[in-house]
C-alpha cells in the first residue's frame, strides 16, 4: 500500500504541478510569516531581557519606591541588610545625563562597587593593573564600549555631563566589558552620584541577594508589611512578567494575523486537493472498485495533502529565518509596537518553535485536505465511475444551512459581548472565525439565489452559460469564492480597524495639541534658568502651560502608570483633556485626578471612586473625577493638576512646555527658543510636525499587518484561478460539445472568464459584509480588550470599494489563467477520448 | 465462483423494482454472457454483484470461501473485490498517470501479494496478451485495443476467482474487438476463473458458455 500511495503522490505532483506548487507556496508563505514574527519577537524579547539582567544583575528581590520621584532611605537599605536572611543588599541610584552636549541622554548608574560584584557584576568597570576600585571611588566614570565608539570617545577622555542646567567635569576611566552592543551606559561610584544627582539620604533601589536556604515568598510578604506604603519590595520574576506584559497582547496580535496568513494557505490546499479529487474522481473510483478500502481511499488524500504540507513548512521556516534576519538588520527588533525600538536581537532559532511551526504547517494541510478526504471516501463508486465528480445534494436544506447561519451568527454576537480570558480578545478572536465560517458556508446560497434568478433572464449565450454553470454547481463556486471571502473579508476589516483608529487617533490629536509649539527635555527636567526666562515680561509668547512626568507602581506585575502633572483648573479639566464621559466634581477638600481609558480598563476604576496613589512615600487617597482618552500610554496615566501635587508633597519640576507665540510672532518665538534647545539639548517641534510624526508612526506600526493581509489577498486570489481552471478541466467534455456546436474560442473563453467574475463579485459581496462585521469586532473588542484604546468605527467607504474593485479586476485577470485553458481545448480528441 | 441468489433491487427515488428473484451460478471455467434491453438493469445487476451497489435482498457468493457479498460492510467488501474479482470495462479506465506495468500491479498491490512475485507476473502477462515491451509506456500512447488489453491483463494479474466485464468490446472497432475478446476468453479459460459478461453484442454472446437474458420478469 505504502507503494501505491508513493506512486500516487508522484502523480500527482508531476501532472498538477502549478497548483501543487501554488499551495505549497502558500503554506510555506504562512509559516514564514508566523515564524519569522515569532523569531522576531522571541530574539527581541530576549534581547531586552539580557539588556535588563546586564543592568538589574541576578537578584532575588528589589526593593525601590512605588513612584519614580520617590527613593529608598539609606537607613531603610542598612536594615535589610542587617537582615540575618540576606546576603548581600546592592544600592542603585539611576539617572540620565547628556554627554558632552550631545542631544540624547545617556544613562548613569551609580552603584557600590563591593555590592555590585555579588549581584550585577555585568555592571563592573574592565579589571586591569590599575587599581579600579579606586578609580571609581575618585570620581571617574566607566562607560560601555558601545557608548564610546558612539560617543567616539576612548578611555582616559575627559567629558562633561550634564542634567537640567547644572554642569560636571568628569573623566572616562574604562569601559564596562560585558555590557551588550544595544547597552548605552554610564557607570560610578554611588556617593558621586547621589551627591551630584540626589536623593538626599536615599538611593533609587536596593537590589537584594538571600541566603540560598531562605523563602523568598515568605521574606517578600513579612519585608513589605515592614515597609512604609511608598516602598514595594518585588521579585525579579514581577520585572520579567512585566516586560513580557509590556508586548505580550502586541506579540499575540501578530501572531493571530500570521495564523490567518496560514490559514489561507490552509484554504488553497483545500482548494486544490478539492478539484484533484473532482479531476481524480474517475480514478479514485476504479481504485476503489479494484479494492482500495474507503479508510485508505481517505488516507490517501490526507497523504497528498501531507506531501504537500512537510516540504511547503520547511521552506516556510528557512524563508521565516531569513525574513527575520532580513528585518532585523534593517529595522532592528521592533516590528512597529514601538516595544523593542532600538535593539538589534540576533535570531536564534530554538528546536521547540522550529518544530512547532513545521508541525502547524502540516496541520494547516491536512485541516485544508480533510473535507476533500471525506468526499473522496463517501463518493459512490459506480456513479463515479460512469459520470466523473457527482457534486452530491446537499447534506443541508437551505432552509437548515439559513437556520445555521443565524445561530452562527448568534454566537459570534454573544462571543463579542464576552470579557478578556487570560487578558487577551480569545472570545473576540473565536467571533471572529465564526463569521468567516457564515461566510464561506452562506456562499452557496447566495449563488443559487443571485444565479438562478439571473439564469431565468435572457442573455447571450456566453454569459448565459456562464451564470447556469455557477448556478448548478455550487459546491466549485463556493470553493473559489471561499478563498476570496476571506481574504476580502480580513482585508477590509483591517482596513475599516486602521482607518477607525487613524481618524480617533487624528481628532485626539487635535485635542491634546491645543499649542502651536512643544518643548520638552529628553528624559531630563527642564532647565531653571530657561523656566525662569519664560516668567519674565519679555517673551514673544502669549501663554505657556508646564507639565511634568513621573511614573507609579500601582501592581508590581503590570507595567508602571503615568502620572502627568498639568496646570489644570480643577473645575474645568475638559479644557485640556478629551474625556470620554461626564465629568464629576470633587468633594472641595479632596485631591482629584483624572484617570486614563485603559487605566479605567485596566485597574477597574470608574469616576466617582477613589484611588490610593503612592505619592512621596505615601499612600495618598485621591478622588477621580473623570475618564480620558489617551493613546500613547497603553498601560494607564493619572492626571492630576499641579496645585493639588504639591499641596500632596510633590516637587513640581516641569520637563514639557506648551507654547503659544503672540499673534504674528511665531517665527520670532522659535528663534527666541534655538540657543536653549541648542545649549540644553532641547526639543522643539510645532504641533504640526509631532501630528505628522505621530501618524507615520502609526502608520509604520500596521506595516507588518498589511504585508500579511497583502499575502491573504494574494493566496485567496490563486485560490480562484486553481479553481477555475480546474473547473474548465472538470467541463471539458461539456465545453467542447459547445465548441462543436459552433461556439468559437473567444465565446468559450469569455464564458469562463464571466464565470470567474460573477463567482468573484459574489465573494467579494459577501466578504464586504463580513469585512464590515469583523471590522466592528476588532474596533470595539479586540483593540479594547488588548491594547485598551477605544474609538468609534468609521467605514472608509471609498478606500473599501476601490479595494474591492481592484480586486474584481484581479479575479478577472486570474480567470484569464482558466479561460485561456478552455480556448485551447483540442475539441475533437476531448469529444473522442472515452474519459 | 459466483453464486446470487433471489437478488433483488428497487430503484432509490421511485421504489420500482428494476429486478427481483435473480437466481444463477457462475461455475470455475465457465463463462456467461448477460443480455437484455438497454435500462433494464444490467449494470446495475453487475454492481450489486460486485459490492458496488447494495441489494435490497438475496445473496451474492462470490470465491473459494464463499462470502455473502451483500451482509459485508463496505470495506470488507473493497477487501473481497480485492482478492477474487477481475474487471474489464467499456471505457478501459486505465489510470493515466501510472505506467502499463504500474497499472497491472495495482491489483498484486490491493490484494497483497508479496512484492517478490510482482515483477514475474507482470512479465507473463504482458506477454500473454500481446503487450510485451510495455512496461513503461504511459496509456496516454496506447490505442484503445491496447489500452484494453492492459485492463485484461489488470484483471487477471492477481488470479481472481471471478472476472466481471461490462462491454468489453464496446469502444473497439469490429477487428480490434474479435482480437480482444478471443484473447479474453482464452485467458479467463487458462486461469480457469468464472467470467459474467455484460453485452449488446450477438457475437460475444454466441462466444460464452451461456447466456442469461435480463428482462422486467427476471432472468431468463
Amino acid at each position: 500500500m505504502n507503494t501505491l500511495a508513493w506512486w500516487l503522490i508522484r502523480a500527482q505532483f508531476r501532472t498538477r504541478r502549478t497548483a501543487t506548487l501554488l499551495s505549497m507556496l502558500a503554506i510555506a508563505l504562512g509559516v514564514a510569516l508566523g515564524y519569522a514574527i515569532h523569531l522576531i519577537n522571541d530574539a527581541a524579547l530576549a534581547d531586552f531581557g539580557r539588556a535588563m539582567k546586564t543592568v538589574q544583575g541576578d537578584p532575588d528581590a528589589v526593593v525601590g519606591a512605588r513612584d519614580s520621584a520617590g527613593g529608598v532611605p539609606v537607613a531603610t537599605i542598612n536594615a535589610i541588610a542587617s537582615d540575618p536572611a540576606v546576603l548581600v543588599v546592592a544600592p542603585v541610584i539611576e539617572t540620565r545625563v547628556r554627554v558632552n552636549s550631545v542631544r540624547t541622554p545617556v544613562r548613569l548608574i551609580g552603584l557600590d562597587v563591593f555590592s555590585a560584584a555579588a549581584v550585577m557584576p555585568w555592571l563592573l568597570p574592565r579589571q586591569d593593573d590599575r587599581s579600579t576600585t579606586g578609580g571609581i571611588l575618585d570620581g571617574d566614570v566607566y562607560a560601555s564600549p558601545s557608548l564610546l565608539a558612539k560617543l567616539g570617545l576612548q578611555a582616559g577622555a575627559t567629558v562633561t555631563l550634564a542634567r537640567g542646567d547644572r554642569e560636571w567635569l568628569t573623566k572616562i576611566a574604562g569601559d564596562l566589558p560585558a555590557t551588550g552592543p544595544d547597552d548605552l551606559l554610564l557607570v560610578a561610584d554611588i556617593a558621586w552620584v547621589q551627591e551630584r544627582f540626589g536623593p538626599n539620604e536615599a538611593v533609587g533601589e536596593g537590589r537584594v541577594r538571600l541566603a540560598p536556604e531562605v523563602d523568598l515568598a515568605t521574606w517578600r510578604t513579612a519585608l513589605q508589611a515592614r515597609l512604609p506604603p511608598g516602598l514595594l519590595v518585588r521579585a525579579a520574576e514581577d520585572d520579567r512578567t512585566r516586560v513580557s506584559n509590556l508586548s505580550r497582547a502586541y506579540r499575540v496580535n501578530l501572531n493571530v494575523l500570521a495564523l490567518v496568513a496560514l490559514l489561507t494557505g490552509a484554504f488553497l490546499v483545500f482548494a486544490t486537493q478539492l478539484t484533484a479529487i473532482a479531476q481524480r474522481s474517475t480514478q479514485f473510483a476504479l481504485l476503489g472498485v479494484l479494492g482500495l478500502s474507503p479508510r485508505m481511499r481517505l488516507l490517501q488524500v490526507l497523504l497528498e495533502g501531507l506531501a504537500i504540507g512537510i516540504p511547503g513548512a520547511v521552506v516556510g521556516l528557512g524563508l521565516g529565518y531569513a525574513l527575520a534576519f532580513a528585518f532585523t538588520q534593517i529595522l532592528g527588533g521592533d516590528l512597529g509596537g514601538g516595544y523593542f525600538s532600538g535593539s538589534t536581537p540576533s535570531i536564534v532559532p530554538q528546536p521547540a518553535p522550529l518544530l512547532g511551526f513545521l508541525a502547524l504547517g502540516c496541520v494547516a494541510s491536512l485541516a485544508g485536505a480533510l473535507y476533500p478526504a471525506y468526499l473522496n471516501r463517501v463518493q459512490p463508486l459506480a456513479q463515479a465511475l460512469k459520470t466523473g465528480f457527482a457534486q452530491s445534494r446537499a447534506a443541508f436544506s437551505a432552509r437548515s444551512r439559513w437556520l445555521l447561519a443565524a445561530l452562527l451568527a448568534l454566537a459570534a454576537f454573544v462571543l463579542a459581548q464576552m470579557p478578556p480570558l487570560f487578558e487577551l480578545p480569545l472570545a473576540g478572536y473565536a467571533a471572529i472565525a465564526l463569521v468567516l465560517m457564515i461566510g464561506v458556508s452562506s456562499a452557496p446560497l447566495f449563488t443559487r439565489a443571485l444565479f438562478g434568478w439571473l439564469a431565468k433572464r435572457r442573455l447571450p449565450a456566453a454569459q448565459q452559460i456562464a451564470i447556469q454553470n455557477v448556478a448548478q454547481a455550487p459546491l466549485m463556486a463556493q470553493v473559489a469564492a471561499s478563498g476570496l471571502i476571506i481574504s476580502f473579508a480580513l482585508t477590509a476589516s483591517m482596513v475599516i480597524m486602521v482607518a477607525s483608529f487613524r481618524v480617533a487617533v487624528d481628532h485626539w490629536l487635535d485635542h491634546v495639541l491645543p499649542a502651536p509649539l512643544y518643548l520638552r527635555g529628553k528624559a531630563t527636567p527642564l532647565p531653571q534658568e530657561l523656566l525662569d526666562a519664560l516668567a519674565g515680561t519679555q517673551t514673544p509668547f502669549a501663554r505657556i502651560e508646564r507639565s511634568a512626568q513621573e511614573t507609579l507602581v500601582i501592581d508590581p506585575q503590570r507595567p508602571s502608570v503615568a502620572l502627568l502633572v498639568r496646570e489644570l483648573e480643577r473645575d474645568n479639566p475638559a479644557a485640556r483633556l478629551p474625556f470620554t464621559g461626564p465629568v464629576v466634581a470633587p468633594p472641595a477638600d479632596m485631591p482629584v485626578v483624572w484617570i486614563s481609558e485603559p487605566m479605567h480598563e485596566i485597574y477597574r476604576i470608574a469616576p466617582g471612586q477613589t484611588l490610593r496613589l503612592p505619592l512621596r512615600g505615601h499612600d495618598v487617597e485621591v478622588f477621580v473625577g473623570g475618564v480620558w482618552r489617551d493613546y500613547s500610554r497603553q498601560f494607564g496615566a493619572v492626571a492630576i493638576g499641579r496645585d493639588d501635587f504639591v499641596r500632596l508633597g510633590g516637587r513640581f519640576a516641569p520637563s514639557e512646555l506648551a507654547l503659544w507665540p503672540l499673534p504674528g510672532q511665531e517665527r520670532l518665538a522659535s528663534d527666541w527658543l534655538a540657543p536653549w534647545t541648542d545649549r540644553y539639548g532641547l526639543e522643539l517641534a510645532d504641533s504640526l510636525e509631532i501630528r505628522q510624526l505621530s501618524l507615520s508612526i502609526f502608520d509604520k506600526s500596521f506595516a507588518v499587518t498589511y504585508a500579511l493581509e497583502a499575502a491573504a489577498m494574494l493566496i485567496g486570489l490563486f485560490g480562484l484561478a486553481v479553481t477555475l481552471a480546474a473547473s474548465v478541466w472538470l467541463r471539458a467534455r461539456e465545453l467542447a460539445t459547445l465548441g462543436a456546436l459552433g461556439f468559437d474560442r473567444r465565446m468559450l473563453g469569455r464564458a469562463v472568464m464571466v464565470e470567474g467574475a460573477l463567482i468573484a463579485l459574489v465573494g467579494l459581496l459577501i466578504g464586504l459584509a463580513c469585512g464590515v462585521a469583523i471590522g466592528g469586532i476588532l474596533t470595539h473588542v479586540i483593540n479594547p480588550q488588548a491594547f485598551h484604546w477605544r474609538m468609534a468605527l468609521t467605514i472608509p467607504w471609498p478606500a473599501v470599494i476601490a479595494g474591492a474593485l481592484l480586486t474584481l479586476a484581479a479575479a478577472i485577470v486570474a480567470s484569464r489563467y482558466a479561460a485561456r485553458q478552455a480556448t485551447r481545448l483540442p475539441v475533437a480528441r476531448v469529444l473522442a477520448s472515452a474519459d | 465462483m459466483l453464486a446470487v441468489a433471489d437478488l433483488a433491487k428497487r430503484y432509490a427515488d421511485v421504489g420500482r423494482p428494476l429486478f427481483s428473484g435473480i437466481d444463477f451460478a457462475v461455475a470455475a471455467g465457465e463463462i456467461v454472457a448477460l443480455v437484455g434491453e438497454s435500462g433494464i438493469g444490467k449494470s446495475t445487476l453487475l454492481n450489486c454483484i460486485a459490492g458496488l451497489e447494495t441489494a435490497d435482498c438475496g445473496s451474492v457468493h462470490i470465491g473459494p470461501h464463499a462470502l455473502d457479498m451483500v451482509r459485508l460492510d463496505e470495506a470488507a467488501r473493497a477487501a473481497l473485490r480485492a482478492r477474487n474479482i477481475g474487471f474489464v470495462f467499456q471505457a478501459f479506465h486505465v489510470l493515466p498517470t501510472l505506467t502499463v506495468a504500474q497499472n497491472i500491479i495495482v491489483p498484486l498491490l490491493l490484494a497483497r501479494v508479496p512484492s517478490g512475485e510482482h515483477a514475474t507476473r507482470t512479465q507473463a502477462l504482458l506477454e500473454r496478451v500481446g503487450l510485451a515491451g510495455f512496461a513503461d509506456r504511459w496509456p496516454a500512447s496506447l490505442s484503445g485495443g491496447e489500452l484494453q488489453r492492459v485492463a485484461i491483463a489488470r484483471a487477471l494479474v492477481h488470479r481472481p476467482a471471478l472476472i466481471l466485464a461490462d462491454e468489453p468490446t464496446g469502444n473497439l472497432d469490429p477487428r480490434t474487438a474479435s482480437d480482444v475478446l478471443s484473447l479474453l476468453l482464452e485467458r479467463v479459460r487458462e486461469q480457469r476463473a468464472g467470467a459474467l459478461i455484460v453485452t449488446h453484442s450477438q457475437h460475444v454472446a454466441q462466444c460464452c458458455d451461456r447466456v442469461l437474458t435480463l428482462t422486467a420478469n427476471g432472468l431468463a
